[in-house]
């Protein structure tokens, strides 16, 4: 076939604004007021702010997402590129430094509708339940203030509502199945199969991701076409964009895109009272709240609450602790690569497909604790590129050598858990953004633990490769998933934000992203976002009006609330396997 | 040669012999009930695993699971009593034949909701819906329906309840209903060739249609995978000549059918090789199985020859 | 941009058997005969028109000084040399670097050990000038192919012997990086690009269907491979693996840049 049947595909519905080809959002839009004063403004909807505006807008309180990006209309705006989805990755400027520089920009976090989900790879396993004691458990790093048992519920709800591909029986963690069933193998799934299996390391086939191995209602199910970090045209892949977004702007929540929060607004009697945003022209605004939620981001929400630095809190909003910014962690992204003689295609197949967890707990045995994960990844030529420039030290004539054998490379990324430590931080650089604010540093350091574990890690994972037949393998050094930075804690002394994600300090301003995390595992983070998340939202729900008029802190778990979740949630996938 | 052995070669030829004169009469109800049960079986698993890789996102795709199961037991309890075989085989039979054809709405659409839809034919129906995968699951409850209008085995004369649908053919027009009753006489008396051959002809383009993407899809990477695209035509061919030649049902139809039977065998094998193969191979086989090449599709190819095969056995229709 | 007609044949890829000059291709590569861009009606509209205006537009200076573009797109036939594809399908690499300069748009963040990357630019002209400078006695621009492929190499290697008031100002490994990186964001984001390296390009509304064995879809090809050196002239062609089987951590602190996962 030369052309498709009726001729070359043409944008459609141009007057709709579609988050997929076939899903489109609901005008009109509410629209509140700046002096209305709303129930909830949430500054950042992306993981964590989709899921909360969501369940927030659907339970009936007036909420306003503030975004920083823009609400993307998919068929439009996103392209299965990879230079052109450059508009995708939150590229403000940032200062990043330490003896361990982290890449940020599009190796961390996005900017636009949707946030981080939009770009991530959509790897989606759970945390295990070490991973809530490891302080008790290893004398290292920090307790969560809640359990497994806490946050399984809503583990098991998130799934159901992205939904989650995977396996049938997950032996990781605490044991589990998947609503969804698990997706084909393409090359590089095929290769950590192969080399997991020879070394008798069991793995996980075709998932945890969150890609659709099945239609969803209005979005369509993978079509293999390895563009997920640019952004899933298809829809397969889960973003709050395409999960809970539609929902909440049909619920009669207003999503205000293109508009950059500068700071929070502390009344007389200490509660926070709305916040100030520059729109797209930079025009200033102030939009009133009852309450407010940041979830900006690892990066962006640190650098928020210091901006809102005023009387009484002098170091930052809600830092009486002093941690605000600190214990930010990333975990080790090393990525693997083997030469294969056959060859592999590694662009076909989203990148995330397999994985393997055997790694994940403490050992005896290491030098280290803790431990990691070994997962797929598929560069797209340009990142490929880059990561000859460090594997290889490739340029000139051996680049274009090396990058005529981009179909015959197959890549595993490992995931390894790096500890929260004090050193490891956000502050404000003196380097201004365009609206004249100060911009992030983010200051890096490894430790002890650390190195080792990346040094036993990567032997590993190159083993795999090895033993998945691979004639030559390299590696190049980088980090991913950012998260903690405001962490949570039964501590006021220790930490931002207590196990509901309200800052100690402040009684209705809440904080609810990646960055409460008080350590990280090796598991991808964005389930746990949305899955805390969603047991924000239930706490506040429950609260009711209490958030708006009292001091008063209520530490009782609330319900769940499955009645809350979109409805295009129900009456699909296969009963679960507990 | 011994003698026991030639008396053992005698029964043999008069027991085949007494096998074809069952179909030839119409009297084979058991048998076919319960092969219906196992082609429901095989076809039941197929579509279980085939609808859990499209992760039952839609309620409606547990159907064909559940009425293969139920037609498999309706076909032992045809196998086992005749008042099971006209009553709750056929029902079951038919409806599932509905959900064969609501089956193939849903998948015609799921093609057309994916990106590109029809516009892209060839890739939304590689990696879409199988089209014509509810026809051929239809197939055995094409078989369980027949089975249920025939005669046992060991009855012996025409049978004294006929006509039991006559409720049905009240309300159709007189002439349809004369039809239909006739219609069922014959099948009754094993007088349905043509009606089968006709069902054998379309299902062998069906199932080697599928075999033609599902292989276009591994890019033909052995010989062998071009016979099932060879063999369906011809076997189509034969079988529609069949319905306007005696000579052909008596001649090619047996002998084609065989082939395509002894294809979906080959077939068999090598799915099944294929799938062991897989990087993971035993360790991982239930996911290999999902996702390796499809161990019953074969079968199913296999089952236009069968009916290729019963379709030569039996007699024609005399108007 | 350098183009070929300009250059000496010295400088383009040999057979390495024979050590003959490969005549230049349109299309270098392993999949002669494969086009991404045949394909384009398959695309959804949006990614065509990024992709056509790719190819089709006229590159335009707007930022760089005139002086500064000869000087960066001689830098960068270095880094992506194209002497084996016919002028006309050479890649202009410095475009792309013009406009994120003009319009200041970053990766998102700098390393604290270098500045802005419009003064990375500007200062990494005079880092190699003078390198030049102290190696040869004269500015790059003016230097034999090879002489200049030394000065970058010392630059990849970490080792610049000149210049020791910018390099202390600036990491001499990030900014090889940063360069390397926008020369790889131009080429390799080229279709024609992806037609060498076998890449199957933009895929929606268009799928891919055979995900396993590397197998090409119907209308991908199949790899033809067949042997070939770089000019002798050229210093650039071996590759040194930084991770053997086994590698310390401390790389980590030096390379590490762009996102997957
Ligand atoms: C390439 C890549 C691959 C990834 N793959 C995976 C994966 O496979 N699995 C996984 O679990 N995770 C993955 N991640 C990580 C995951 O995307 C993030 O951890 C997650 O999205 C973070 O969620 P969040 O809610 O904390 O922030 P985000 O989702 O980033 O949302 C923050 C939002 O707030 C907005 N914002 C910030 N500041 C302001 C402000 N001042 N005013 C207004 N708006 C503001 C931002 O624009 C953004 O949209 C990946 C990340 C990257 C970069
Ligand atoms: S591979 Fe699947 S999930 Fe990823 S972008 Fe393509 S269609 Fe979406």
């Amino acid at each position: 076939m030369k052309e498709p049947l009726l001729g070359a595909f043409e944008e459609h519905n141009k007057r709709k604004h579609m988050v997929g080809p076939l899903q489109q959002i609901h005008a009109p839009m509410r629209r509140f007021r700046d002096y209305e004063e709303v129930d909830y403004v949430i500054v950042g909807v992306g993981s964590a702010g989709g899921v909360l505006v969501q369940r927030l807008a659907r339970a009936g309180f007036n909420v306003v997402g503030i975004e920083a990006g823009p609400f993307w209309d998919t068929e439009h705006d996103w392209v299965s590129d990879e230079v052109g989805s450059h508009d995708l990755y939150w590229t403000e400027p940032r200062v990043t430094g330490g003896s361990d520089p982290l890449a940020l920009g599009a190796n961390n976090c996005g900017k636009g509708v949707g946030g981080g989900s939009v770009h991530w790879a959509a790897f989606t396993p759970r945390l295990h339940p070490s991973d809530f004691e490891v302080y008790t458990r290893d004398g290292v790093g920090a307790d969560w203030p809640i359990d497994y048992a806490d946050i399984m519920p809503y583990y098991e709800q998130l799934e159901l509502e992205m939904p989650v591909a995977g396996p049938a029986y997950y032996p990781w963690g605490h044991p589990h199945g998947y609503a969804y069933g698990p997706h084909p193998m393409g090359g590089v799934g095929n290769a950590l199969i192969k080399g997991c299996t020879a070394l008798d390391i069991p793995v996980s086939i075709g998932g945890p991701v969150a890609i659709l191995s099945g239609s969803h209602g209005d979005r369509p199910h993978c079509i293999y076409r390895g563009f997920c970090i640019q952004g899933c045209k298809v829809g397969a892949k889960a973003s709050t964009l395409v999960t809970h977004v539609p929902d909440a702007v049909k619920t009669g929540a207003e999503i205000r895109d293109r508009s950059m929060v500068s700071r929070i607004e502390v009344g007389k009697n200490g509660r926070v009272t709305g916040v100030h945003y520059f729109d797209i022209e930079g025009n200033a605004h102030f939009q009133k709240a009852k309450a407010v939620i940041v979830s900006g981001y690892a990066i962006e929400t640190p650098r928020l609450l210091m901006h809102s630095a005023c009387a009484g809190h002098e170091h930052g909003l809600a830092n009486s602790s002093g941690t605000l910014g600190r214990y930010l962690m990333a975990q080790a992204g090393n990525v693997v690569m083997g030469r294969f003689d056959q060859p592999v295609r590694m662009y076909k197949a989203p990148p995330a497909h397999a994985l393997t967890e055997q790694f994940y707990e403490t050992n005896a045995k290491n030098d280290f604790a803790r431990g990691f994960a070994i997962q797929t990844v598929g560069p797209l030529p340009v990142a490929f590129g880059k990561q000859m420039i460090a594997a290889k030290k490739a340029w000139g004539w051996g680049l274009r050598r090396e990058m005529m054998d981009y179909n015959h490379w197959a890549t595993f990324g490992l995931l390894g858990e790096i500890l929260p430590w004090n050193d490891n931080r956000v502050t404000l650089s003196d380097d201004k953004d365009r609206f004249g604010l100060r911009v992030a540093h983010v200051s890096f350091n490894l430790h002890e633990n650390d190195k080792n574990l990346i040094k036993a890690a990567k032997k590993k994972t190159e083993d795999v490769m090895w033993a998945a037949g691979a004639e030559q393998v390299v590696q190049e050094a980088r980090y991913a998933h950012l998260v903690g930075g405001c962490r949570m804690g039964k501590d006021a002394r220790t930490s931002v934000v207590d196990k509901f994600g309200r800052t100690h300090d402040v009684a209705n301003l809440f904080v609810c992203d990646g960055s409460v995390f008080p350590t990280q595992g090796s598991a991808n983070p964005g389930l746990t976002i949305q899955a805390l998340a969603a047991r924000t939202a239930d706490y506040l729900i429950e609260q009711g009006a209490a958030i708006f008029n009292s001091n008063k802190r209520d530490m009782a778990t609330p319900r769940l609330r499955r009645e809350l979740a979109p409805p295009a949630t129900w009456g699909k996938g296969v009963p679960r396997l507990k | 040669m011994s003698k026991e052995a030639s008396g053992l070669e005698a029964a043999g030829t008069h027991d085949l012999e007494v096998v074809r004169n069952h179909i030839r009469e119409g009297r084979f109800q058991r048998s076919l009930s319960l092969l219906t049960a196992v082609t429901s079986i095989v076809s039941g698993l197929e579509v279980a695993y085939e609808h859990y890789r499209g992760s039952y996102s839609r309620r409606v795709m547990y159907t064909p699971v559940i009425l293969s199961v139920l037609l498999a037991v309706a076909g032992f309890a045809g196998f086992f009593s005749k008042r099971a075989a006209r009553t709750v085989l056929r029902w079951v039979a038919f409806v599932t034949l509905v959900d064969a054809g609501v089956g193939f709405y849903f998948h015609v659409r799921g093609i057309y909701r994916k990106p590109g839809g029809w516009r892209l034919p060839m890739t939304n129906m590689i990696m879409g819906p199988p089209v014509f995968a509810p026809l051929l699951f239809g197939t055995s409850a094409y078989l369980g329906l027949i089975a249920s209008y025939l005669q046992r085995e060991e009855s012996l004369h025409a049978d004294p309840d006929a006509n039991e649908d006559s409720w049905l053919t009240r309300l159709l027009p007189s002439a349809a209903g004369r039809e239909l009753i006739s219609e069922e006489q014959d099948i009754r008396e094993g007088k349905f060739q043509q009606q089968v051959a006709i069902v054998a002809g379309v299902s062998a383009l069906l199932s080697g249609f599928e075999a033609y993407y599902s292989h276009y899809k591994n890019n033909f990477r052995y010989k062998a995978q071009w016979s099932p695209v060879a063999i369906a035509p011809i076997l189509a061919g034969v079988s529609f000549a069949s319905t306007k030649n005696r000579r052909w049902a008596a001649t090619a139809l047996p002998v084609i059918s065989a082939v395509a039977a002894a294809d979906a065998a080959v077939g068999f094998y090598y799915h099944a090789r294929g799938v062991l193969r897989r990087p993971g191979g035993r360790k991982h086989l239930l996911y290999n199985i999902m996702y390796g090449p499809p161990i019953f599709a074969p079968l199913l190819f296999g089952a236009a020859g069968m009916l290729g095969g019963l379709a030569s056995l039996l007699r024609r229709r005399n108007r | 941009m350098k183009r070929f007609e300009e250059v000496d044949r010295a400088l383009c890829p040999v057979d390495p058997d024979t050590g003959e000059v490969l005549e230049p291709r349109a299309q270098p590569g392993y999949y002669a005969g494969f086009s991404t861009l045949a394909q384009r009606a398959f695309w959804d509209e949006a990614t065509r028109k990024v992709v056509d205006k790719r190819v089709k537009d006229a590159p335009q200076r707007r930022y760089l000084s005139e002086q500064a573009w000869e000087f960066w797109s001689t830098v960068f036939a270095h880094l992506i040399p194209q002497t084996d594809r016919t002028p006309e399908r050479q890649i202009n690499l410095v475009a792309g670097l013009d406009h994120r300069l003009e319009v200041n748009e970053t990766i998102g963040y700098r390393y604290e050990d270098m500045p802005h990357d419009r003064v990375v630019y500007a200062w990494g002209i005079d880092a190699i000038n003078a390198e030049a400078k102290h190696r040869y006695g004269g500015e790059f621009m003016v230097l034999p192919y090879r002489q200049q492929d030394v000065v970058l190499k010392a630059l990849h290697d970490g080792r610049p012997e000149a210049a020791s008031d910018i390099w202390k100002k600036m990491s001499v490994h990030r900014f090889w990086q940063m360069i390397m990186g926008d020369a790889i964001e131009a080429y390799y984001a080229h279709p024609w690009a992806w037609d060498e390296i076998g890449f199957g390009g933009p895929a929606y509304p268009r799928a891919y269907t055979r995900l396993e064995r590397g197998e090409p879809e119907p209308w991908e090809v199949e790899e033809q491979r067949y042997a070939w050196a770089a000019p002798s002239a050229s210093v650039s062609d071996e590759v040194r693996s930084v991770s053997g089987h086994h590698t310390e951590a401390g790389q980590h602190s030096l390379l590490d840049k762009g996102g997957v996962r």
